[in-house]
């Protein structure tokens, strides 16, 4: 009877410079049904019980270890065949050879607005949607700008043949819609398109949009308004951006102020697009004056409130260096692809 | 409108830099900034040409010598007008002037300048000149500019329109007084003696609160003074003659336009204020003719119009030369009435634009006191008759002030003590007090404070927006508007989708041109009745129009694809609606470099645009035949969109007319975002049990008559798979005809898959619903198996 260590070193020898291909030979010849270890179990018959527990039990070692190892040998061979695979599959990363989907651009004017009024959703603002066409009441009357006021001047007004009807010319209409649909507290914002009769150059659009702000409550203040719309500029040019609140003049609109940011084009030094001012003139806005409480029914000693507004195309054009509106709207693809 | 810098500064005593003032006015509403004038320079200093020669080497240039006193320099000068002797502004090497111009040492033409001499326009003193700038010859040497010079500075203001009794010198010396808590002193006016006589008809009482009609006698007409003439040119008036000129430097200095009439020229005893005629006519100051209206104001005499009320004098009653005798009218109109004039008239006089924003009944007389002091002491001539006509006496308006509701209002508490006097200052007089209650009563000249919420805003404004403090709370929300959140969150989704798919978003304007609408087939239900253009004839019932134009732009810019959509109102005979319109044209892709040789082009058709419909909209939304296609589609490619089983919208490929000038076809959808609008309980989405249990697959091969749209025999298949069987889905992989079928038949491929929740399938159990599926097609469809 022949020992079994010097069979198991001599298999594990061979298995150490073994290719993949020479593995499964080597397990055969040693394990397979006629392999050497196998056939050592086969003589176990002729010894004597206790030289057939102490030797058996030593094959089966012998058999777990050569297993083992041959699996480990198979492991490490694919591991390694592997990397040298993957080695020699480099890909030319070049972006001219990716394939060439193409990407969809949403509109500069588009992103400005939902830039805009995300910002407002975080504030707690609803958001709302007006009317395109509406009446003199809507648009004019009922926002305190009478017939024959000089505030009707800067605000040239479509009129739609065969109605009474004309175009919004501001977005403020939306506040009475509002009002008259709601009961305070009110806090909303509402975006869209208006109209003004006059001619196209590059800061003047027949076309425009602006977004409309309403908050009416029991104890709303001009403290208030100076609050959410300052923070409001801040989180849409940075925290560093300096602004002014300014007197102004709207009939719905007492007291009236318009916010000014520090020109982002110079600085502050003044430009062409600040008119030298080194100021950029971005909104308006005020406390709802009684009058429009008057003209929804609202009882003008119990609330108060306050509206804003402001045009999207200037927002669009400060943020992105465009100094010709109607860029804006002629819809080059090239111009819409760099949005 | 332009205010004197140093006028002002005669009427209030203030420390204010012009730039300081310009930005404390802008602070307080009026929009101000330095017309001209003013230092604009460093390093500009006073210096005697004492030599001028010819340049050597250019005609027009001459070569100076020049000298500060001290020291000499040369210098080259272009001017025409420079003359040895003249004492002159010198720009010295490193000198700024305005536009941050620095004066380095140059060669001009070979021969260098250590500095230049400026004129009036370099120093930014006047908008033009004509030559360089020629100072006093008793001028010392040497001293900078700024110091020797006596300029005036000039501010623009912008009133808002609210604020017409700013248009003076004297009103905003009282917006200065009221933040700076300064006096006011106004030149006195004294009142002469005069008899009371029957002068004035005012007939059009409505239009003319008080007129008053002054007759003075022997006045000398002749060139105003030199301070006059300057004051009002600085301020961007013409200096015309003395008379002429009084009645516009009153203007300027107290707000109140007048107008002064040769006594000679006006026939009868009496001014009348009445309504124009219908197409009467008056040449008037600016040399033209008009023809008013029935609803205009005109200042006549007994025969004709002698002037358009509160707009312009005519010339037949100007001031002359040999004008002797006056009539000078200070009267109150009615700014509505103004404005219409002005409007119909196309004309705008410093004179209309103060009257239509409202001018002072108090003011009025004033303001004729003081150009009879005036006329009086420059002209000569005595004041013989006066009449002032008043239709109503102004009631005196009185407003009372809550002190408590200033904090509400601001949200900060303004001191009691500081709110009196900031009205005061601004001419409030605070009459009495109860129980933390103002009682202000309004200067005449204020006529946009109407109510409480008016004075609030005078304290803010005075006070200073500075002043009140930021405060961000969210303490209010507005209960959701369901209905619009649909259609916004249906448009945004829709959208985002399309985007991820390559198409850009245009934005276009909503106006269209009945031409461009008629070569698309479509009406318009809304025409512009005032259109500046006919870019804006009408309001656009499509987004098709749009895209179209976007379409042929980008296409003459040599874009071969284009993947375009637009979101926006449409207008239509039953209103607006929000829509989506979607175009597609040329290729699906572009060309790829492994594609080469082995793929044709896909280029945007019927089926493409289907594909990309049906995956863009949401849960709802399933495509059908279109019943009545909008005209600009091909009848044959165009399918309708349904929205919870009603109409929401179409697509297909547009007619070949419309797409004449392009190759391929162009694909369009429009989608009323409307439709999404329904008011119903949002449907809650269960989730689907997926069966652990393998899929079978059976393909099948049929052919069918033509005739039969794949629609039918899609019907079969879902009202199978609805039923609640094993035959769970399916998908369509080839289509094929060829003469072997016959001419009249074609040939699909389908893949049916087999499912069971619970176990798997055995075959005996598939071939048995499959041959059910067969069998149905047989039996409906006469549809047989391809061999």
């Amino acid at each position: 009877m022949s020992k079994i260590e010097p069979i198991l070193d001599e298999a594990l020898l061979k298995l150490q410079n073994a290719g993949l291909n020479d593995i499964e030979t080597i397990r055969i010849e040693y394990l397979g049904k006629k392999g050497k270890i196998t056939e050592m179990l086969k003589n176990l018959s002729e010894l004597s019980i206790e030289e057939k527990k102490q030797f058996g039990a030593e094959i089966n070692t012998a058999k777990t270890k050569l297993n083992e190892a041959v699996e480990n040998k198979k492991k490490e061979i694919t591991a390694r065949l592997l990397e040298e695979k993957m080695k020699n599959e480099k890909i030319d990363i070049s972006p001219a050879f990716a394939f060439p989907f193409s990407k969809g651009h949403k509109h500069i004017i588009t992103k400005t607005i939902r830039e805009m009024t995300d910002i407002f959703v975080s504030l707690g603002f609803d958001v709302a949607e007006g009317k395109e066409i509406e009446t003199d009441w809507y648009n004019f009357e009922a926002l305190n700008i009478p017939k024959d006021h000089p505030a009707r001047d800067t605000q040239d007004t479509f009129y739609l043949e065969g109605s009474q009807n004309l175009l919004r010319t501001h977005t403020s209409p939306a506040q009475i819609h509002i009002m008259e649909q709601t009961k305070p507290p009110i806090r909303v914002v509402v975006p869209g398109r208006v109209y003004r009769n006059e001619a196209t150059d590059a800061t003047h659009s027949a076309t425009f949009h602006q977004i409309e702000g309403l908050v009416v409550g029991e104890d709303i203040t001009f403290a208030e308004l100076k609050g959410t719309l300052s923070l409001f500029i801040h989180r849409l040019f940075g925290q560093e951006i300096d602004l002014r609140f300014r007197p102004s003049h709207f009939q719905f609109t007492e007291p009236s102020a318009e916010v000014d940011i520090k020109c982002v084009i110079c600085g502050g030094k003044g430009c062409r697009v600040c008119k030298q001012s080194g100021w950029l003139e971005v909104l308006g806005c005020g406390m709802v004056h009684p009058n429009v409480f008057k003209s929804v029914n609202y009882d003008s000693e119990k609330y108060t409130g306050y509206a804003f507004g402001m045009g999207v195309e200037r927002f669009a054009m400060f943020k992105n260096g465009i100094d010709d509106m109607r860029v804006l709207y002629e819809n080059d693809i090239r111009v819409l692809k760099q949005f | 409108m332009k205010i004197s810098y140093n006028w002002l500064k005669e009427l209030i005593d203030f420390d204010l830099s012009p730039e300081e003032l310009a930005t404390t006015l802008t602070f307080l509403g009026v929009e101000t900034s330095i017309a001209s004038g003013g230092m604009k320079w460093t390093g500009v200093i006073t210096a005697k040409v004492t030599e001028k020669q010819k340049h050597p080497n250019a005609d027009k240039l001459s070569l100076c010598r020049v000298n500060d006193g001290t020291k000499d320099y040369e210098i080259v000068c272009g001017a025409a007008n420079v003359e040895a002797g003249q004492i002159v502004p010198l720009a010295l090497i490193g000198a700024v002037l305005p536009g941050n111009f620095e004066i380095k040492p140059t060669k001009i033409r070979g021969i260098s300048s250590e500095g230049m001499i400026c004129s009036e326009q370099e120093l930014g003193l006047k908008d033009s000149s004509d030559g360089i700038m020629v100072l006093n010859p008793d001028i010392p040497l040497g001293k900078k500019l700024e110091d020797v010079l006596d300029t005036d500075t000039i501010l623009e203001i912008e009133i808002t329109s609210n604020r017409g009794d700013c248009l003076s010198h004297w009103g905003i010396a009282r917006e200065i007084s009221a933040k700076l808590e300064k006096v006011i002193n106004l030149p006195t006016v004294k009142e002469s003696k005069f008899t009371e006589k029957n002068i004035v008809d005012v007939q059009a009482e409505e239009l003319c609160s008080r007129y008053i009609g002054c007759n003075i006698k022997d006045v000398k007409v002749a060139p105003a003074p030199k301070w006059m003439k300057d004051r009002l040119e600085n301020c961007g008036i013409k200096s015309i003659n003395n008379i002429v000129d009084i009645t516009n430097y009153v203007m300027l200095e107290l707000g109140h336009p007048m107008h002064a009439f040769d006594s000679s020229k006006v026939s009868g005893e009496k001014i009348i204020v009445r309504k124009a005629f219908d197409k009467e006519q008056i040449s008037t100051l600016d040399n033209k003719t008009y023809e008013l209206t029935d609803n205009m104001l005109v200042i006549a005499d007994k025969e004709k119009a002698l002037a358009v009320a509160g707009v312009i004098g005519g010339s037949f009653s100007a001031i002359s030369d040999s004008t002797k005798d006056i009539f000078l009218e200070s009267a109150v109109f009615e700014p509505g009435n103004i404005r219409k004039t002005s409007k119909i008239l196309n004309l705008s006089t410093d004179s209309s634009y103060r009257f239509e924003r409202g001018t002072s009944w108090k003011v009025a007389e004033k303001a004729s006191w003081r150009a009879i002091n005036l006329i009086t002491e420059l002209a000569g001539g005595r004041l013989e008759t006066r009449e002032d006509v008043n239709s109503k006496d102004n009631e005196k308006l009185i407003i009372q002030l809550r002190v408590e509701r200033v904090k509400k209002i601001l949200g900060y508490s303004v001191d009691e003590k500081k709110i009196a006097n900031i009205l005061r200052f601004l001419g409030i007089e605070i009459s009495s007090k109860v129980q933390n209650v103002l009682i202000a009563e309004i200067p005449s000249w204020r006529n946009d404070i109407k109510q409480e919420i008016d004075l609030i805003e005078e304290i803010a404004r005075i006070d200073g927006y500075d002043n009140i403090p930021l405060l961000a709370e969210n303490k209010v929300v507005l209960a959701d508007k369901q209905q619009d959140k649909n259609t916004a969150e249906f448009i945004n989704a829709l959208s985002d989708t399309l985007i991820g798919l390559g198409f850009c978003e245009a934005v276009n304007y909503s106006f269209a041109e009945i031409k461009d609408l008629d070569k698309l087939y479509l009406k318009h239900s809304y025409k512009i009745a005032n259109p500046i253009s006919k870019e804006n004839e009408v309001l656009r019932p499509s987004l098709l129009a749009g895209l179209m134009k976007n379409l042929h732009f980008n296409a003459g810019q040599g874009t071969t694809d284009l993947k375009l959509f637009e979101t926006g109102k449409i207008f239509d005979e039953t209103g607006e609606h929000k829509a989506v319109g979607i175009l597609m044209y040329g290729s699906v892709w572009q060309n790829w470099w492994r594609w080469e040789g082995t793929k044709t082009e896909t280029i945007f058709d019927f089926n493409f645009a289907s594909g990309i419909i049906n995956a863009v909209l949401p849960k709802g939304f399933t495509v059908d035949n279109n019943k009545s296609p909008e005209k600009y589609y091909h009848p044959g490619k165009t399918a309708s969109i349904m929205y919870r089983g009603k109409v929401a919208g179409q697509f297909g490929v547009l007619r070949p007319d419309i797409t004449a000038d392009f190759t391929n076809e162009v694909i369009y959808a429009e989608i009323n975002a409307d439709a999404v609008n329904i008011d119903s309980p949002a449907k809650l989405n269960f989730y689907k049990h997926i069966s652990k249990f393998p899929a079978v697959k059976r393909d099948l091969s049929i052919v069918c008559d033509k005739k039969v749209p794949f629609e039918k025999i899609e019907k079969i298949i879902k009202q199978i798979m609805k039923s609640g069987g094993i035959l769970k889905d399916f998908n369509l992989f080839s289509v094929y005809e060829n003469e072997k079928l016959g001419d009249d038949k074609i040939s699909y491929s389908l893949r049916l898959y087999y499912k069971h929740d619970d176990k798997t399938l055995n075959d005996a159990e598939v071939s048995a619903d499959f041959k059910a599926l067969i069998d149905k097609f047989e039996k409906d469809l006469a549809i047989t198996l391809r061999s």
